[in-house]
């Protein structure tokens, strides 16, 4: 039987940094996976749909050039060769990590894992075939999670998960979205930038309802003004029904029609086959894996890290929870487990989030103090064409500490790694606004909203007046 | 004008009040009605206000210290007034407490411009209070700015005063250079004063992070609550003086167990406890040298006994007092030690159901201990530990048996009791409990 020192299973974003990093540790590493290794982040998620994002924003742009002075006359949408370009993409980031793991002595083993004991695991081809088994020291269960598609929904083709979905040749003329989270609303974007007449139905009383108001605010506003997305929350979509000409849903009394049903109210974890009870663990009401902040489970040579222990389903956690459980196995110092974790919504308009909402501060009881910059007041967002939006920083209204931050508009997704940085550097609001930021730049907005903390932002009137809540 | 904070007199037997915190700090805005500290007695925590309005320009008894009741605690006036000089520190006897300083009336304290005098006549009298503190106003801000506590430094000016070279050679001493805080840490232990020489250094390239500055704040040494300094006092005195010893015997309650069983399901309210305090009342009549009480030189025969329980509250322990349980029925001992417990519980006890006791019975029997010893509670003689009931193997007729027992422990002051008493009174108490016939007889329900 072959002994590893460090057995992962699930080859994503949390797995596969596991593996390389126990490997650069000098471990023996070995990876079982049984579907494409990248995991659903690189195959059928944030790579893909980021592809295709691209494509459609720059379709969109183009269809509304003529505010730039552009005349481009009239686009098209080539779905197909969109495809294609993103599973280039994906193919081509697919073969950069299985690179990284050979070039890193990482053995791969393709198919199923499955728990024989608390140190031995039984691989099961694809495919099928008898199965393999090995000795690992220590195991990283990292097998991610999957769509939950309720009961209610007719399996027909034309109701489709975001998997599914991807693997679309064509778009639909008219797409009805059920669920208003992360997903959904990206989708929602995507397609309604394409053309597509998009529903979204969300049984809370807002679409990304953990967000705080001010910044969901500023995205319905933008999907239903610009981008004509019709959407309805407070209601759940009954009655569901599919045919070949389409679907059906009664929602608040009315029903409404699509040519597709791309269904996002969530993701359960994985755990099917692992056989976790072999290894003494049980999982949790809703599937999960318990862990503690270094991944370590209840049983001490067995790690979980991922979307499979019900933390914030994040690609950039998987991989920050897996190093640190991979340095933990390998008894490499101490790590420590990073709680400042940024989340991207890759929406139109982009929004990005890290620490502490303003509204998460109220029911803490913490007393904040809030500065808020709006992108019309800064010379690049306007020279760009893009002045919808703000960025805000929440502070601790004693010492000033940067607590938490949240950006809705232009490259919001990739502005939000200046505050992340911030908030885990503990730097304080006048740092942040005595920090030069070059101009004209979109980052600006970071400084000119740390000024509007204490209300002394040099290019925003003088009422506004600090908020301090 | 220059204004005195006196500590107010909040009862008419308290002597001394200790200030827990202040909520004004020196150069503070004070506000007439504003809470200007916090302070505690041996029996109650309060707020004390300002009767003036001002800046709070000076405080005299710092938090922690206990002083008596009309002190001076700091004065309130215009910043910039000169303070009245107020009496050097001294250590004076612990006697002191009983001639109670007064302030000065308020008229003979010069208003506006006039310096103080350098030896006032109406000089303030001030409580105990450590050796001053002198530092040089360039090393207090040097030490301010370098986030450390300036009193640790030792002075090699006139009179031991800290001055700026001294703080300088002890940042070195101390590595404090290397120290590297994160910009928030940085503000949260200023804003706190914070001592940063010494904080644990978790963060990357060995930071220190807001994380350890709250460790720290969370670990800051907070004075003890008037209720643990009473307990500290009175326990340590006792040990140091009352000479202890004890004796420990195992008394078989299955019987009783199981008649008391009967007894609440007819609906009487007695709880194996109250058979064991008529028991000990009885035994104490007894036995009167149990229930006397010492000063150390000459002993009192108390022909009363006034049964102490100690009953935990939160944070402490306190010992109400069942007055003249000689008189009461077992009925009426259980209502007395059920209210008072309640009343000790919700900290309602008044000042005379807490003294005089001249026994006390220390009851663990609900936390599961098969034995533990107590302190005797001055001016006392002796005091019984009762633990927990526990199924035992036992040998009864010859035979090995379960049964429910417990033991009880009599801690002894060895001054007024010797061996030979306190053996014979704790059997007659296990006989006594043991005596089945004779509490279906005594008992009525």
């Amino acid at each position: 039987m072959e002994t590893y020192d460090i057995v992962v299973i699930g080859a994503g974003p949390g797995g596969y940094p596991a593996a390389i990093r126990a490997a650069q540790l000098g471990a023996k590493v070995a990876i079982i996976e049984r579907e494409a290794v990248g995991g659903t982040c690189l195959n059928w998620g944030c790579i893909p749909t980021k592809t295709l994002i691209a494509s459609a924003t720059l379709y969109h742009r183009m269809v509304n050039a003529e505010a730039l002075g552009i005349r481009a006359g009239a686009p098209a949408v080539d779905y197909a060769a969109m495809a294609k370009r993103k599973d280039e993409v994906v193919a081509k980031l697919r073969g950069g990590v299985e690179t990284l793991l050979k070039g890193n002595g990482v053995t791969v083993l393709r198919g199923t894992g499955a728990f024989r004991g608390r140190n031995r695991i039984a691989v099961t081809p694809d495919g099928g075939g008898d199965p393999v088994e090995i000795a690992a020291g220590k195991t990283i269960v990292a097998t991610g999670s999957t769509s939950v598609v309720p009961g209610f929904l007719p399996k027909h083709p034309r109701v489709v998960e975001s998997r599914a979905f991807l693997d679309l040749k064509s778009v639909p003329k008219r797409v009805l979205v059920l669920g208003g989270g992360v997903i959904g609303c990206e989708f929602a974007c995507l397609l309604a930038s394409l053309g597509v007449q998009v529903t979204v139905v969300e049984l809370l009383e807002d679409i990304l309802f953990m967000l705080d108001a001010d910044v969901r605010k500023i995205l319905r506003k933008q999907m239903e003004a610009v981008l004509g997305v019709r959407v309805m929350t407070g209601r759940p979509l009954e009655h569901v029904q599919a045919s070949d000409r389409g679907v059906t849903g009664l929602c608040g009394g009315e029903t409404l029609e699509a040519d597709l049903l791309l269904c996002a109210i969530g993701r359960r974890p994985v755990t099917d086959g692992l056989a976790l009870d072999r290894a003494g663990l049980a999982t949790s009401e809703k599937g999960f894996v318990r862990v503690d902040e270094a991944g370590r489970t209840d049983v001490a040579t067995v790690y979980a890290i991922g979307d499979v222990t019900g933390g914030p389903q994040l690609a950039h956690a998987a991989t920050s929870q897996g190093i640190v459980a991979a340095e933990d196995a390998c008894g490499h110092g101490r790590p420590r487990n990073e709680s400042v974790i940024p989340a991207c919504i890759f929406t139109s308009p982009e929004i990005g989030q890290v620490g502490l909402g303003e509204e998460e501060a109220a029911r803490l009881g913490r007393k904040i103090q809030v500065g808020r910059f709006p992108f019309q007041s800064l010379g690049k967002a306007l020279a760009s064409g893009e002045p919808e939006g703000f960025a805000k920083w929440v502070a601790d209204a004693e010492t000033g500490r940067l607590l938490g931050a949240a950006v809705v508009g232009p490259h919001a997704t990739d502005l939000i790694a200046e505050a992340t940085a911030a908030i885990r550097a503990e730097l304080t609001v006048r740092e942040i606004g005595r920090t030069v930021h070059a101009h004209p730049t979109l980052a600006e907005v970071w400084m000119e909203a740390a000024h509007a903390v204490h209300g002394e932002s040099i290019h925003a009137a003088p009422r506004k007046k600090v908020k301090a809540s | 004008m220059v204004q005195p904070i006196v500590m107010p007199k909040p009862g008419q037997m308290t002597e001394t009040c200790t200030i827990l915190r202040w909520l004004k700090q020196e150069g503070d805005p004070v506000k007439k009605g504003d809470v200007l500290f916090e302070i505690e007695t041996d029996k109650a925590a309060m707020e004390v206000e300002s009767f003036y309005d001002g800046t709070l320009l000076k405080v005299v008894v710092k938090e922690g210290a206990t002083v008596p009741v009309a002190s001076v605690c700091g004065f309130i006036g215009s910043p910039g007034e000169p303070i009245p000089a107020v009496a050097p520190p001294s250590a004076p006897p612990p006697a002191a407490a009983t001639s109670v300083p007064r302030p000065p009336a308020p008229a003979g304290v010069a208003a506006g411009s006039a310096p103080a005098p350098v030896t006032a006549p109406e000089a303030v009298p001030v409580p105990p209070v450590p050796p001053v503190f002198r530092i040089s106003p360039r090393a207090r801000r040097l030490a301010r700015e370098s986030l450390i506590d300036a009193e640790k430094i030792r002075g090699s000016g006139p009179s031991g005063r800290v001055v700026e070279r001294d703080v300088r050679a002890y940042l070195d001493a101390k590595g404090h250079a290397k120290i590297r805080l994160t910009p928030a840490a940085r503000a949260l232990a200023a804003r706190e004063s914070i001592d940063i020489l010494g904080l644990e250094a978790t963060g990357d390239e060995g930071r220190v992070r807001v994380e350890d500055v709250e460790r720290a704040i969370a670990e800051r040494p907070k004075p003890m609550s008037r209720m643990r300094q009473v307990i500290a006092e009175r326990l340590s005195r006792s040990v140091t003086t009352a000479p202890h010893f004890y004796v420990t015997t195992t008394v078989d309650m299955t019987d009783l167990a199981a008649w008391r069983g009967e007894l609440k399901r007819a609906g009487a309210p007695f709880t194996v406890t109250d058979f064991i305090l008529k028991a000990v009342v009885q035994c104490l009549i007894e036995f009167p040298l149990l229930n006397s009480t010492t000063d150390g030189r000459s002993v009192k025969w108390n022909s009363r006994v006034h049964l102490g329980l100690a009953v935990s509250v939160d944070a402490g322990l306190v010992v109400p007092v069942i007055r003249n349980a000689q008189d009461l029925s077992i009925s009426a001992l259980h209502d007395r030690a059920a209210a008072l417990a309640a009343k000790a519980r919700d900290g309602k006890l008044a000042p005379d159901e807490m003294t005089g006791s001249t026994f006390t019975v220390s009851n663990m029997g609900m936390l599961g201990v098969e034995q533990f010893t107590a302190i005797i509670n001055p001016p006392e003689a002796a005091i019984l530990a009762v633990a927990s009931i526990l199924p035992q193997a036992v040998v009864k007729d010859g035979q090995i048996v379960a049964r429910q027992v417990m033991k009880m422990t009599l801690s002894s002051d060895h001054r007024l009791i010797d061996g030979a008493l306190a053996a014979r009174f704790i059997n007659a108490l296990k006989a006594r409990i043991e005596d089945l016939e004779t509490w279906k007889r005594t008992t009525s329900w």
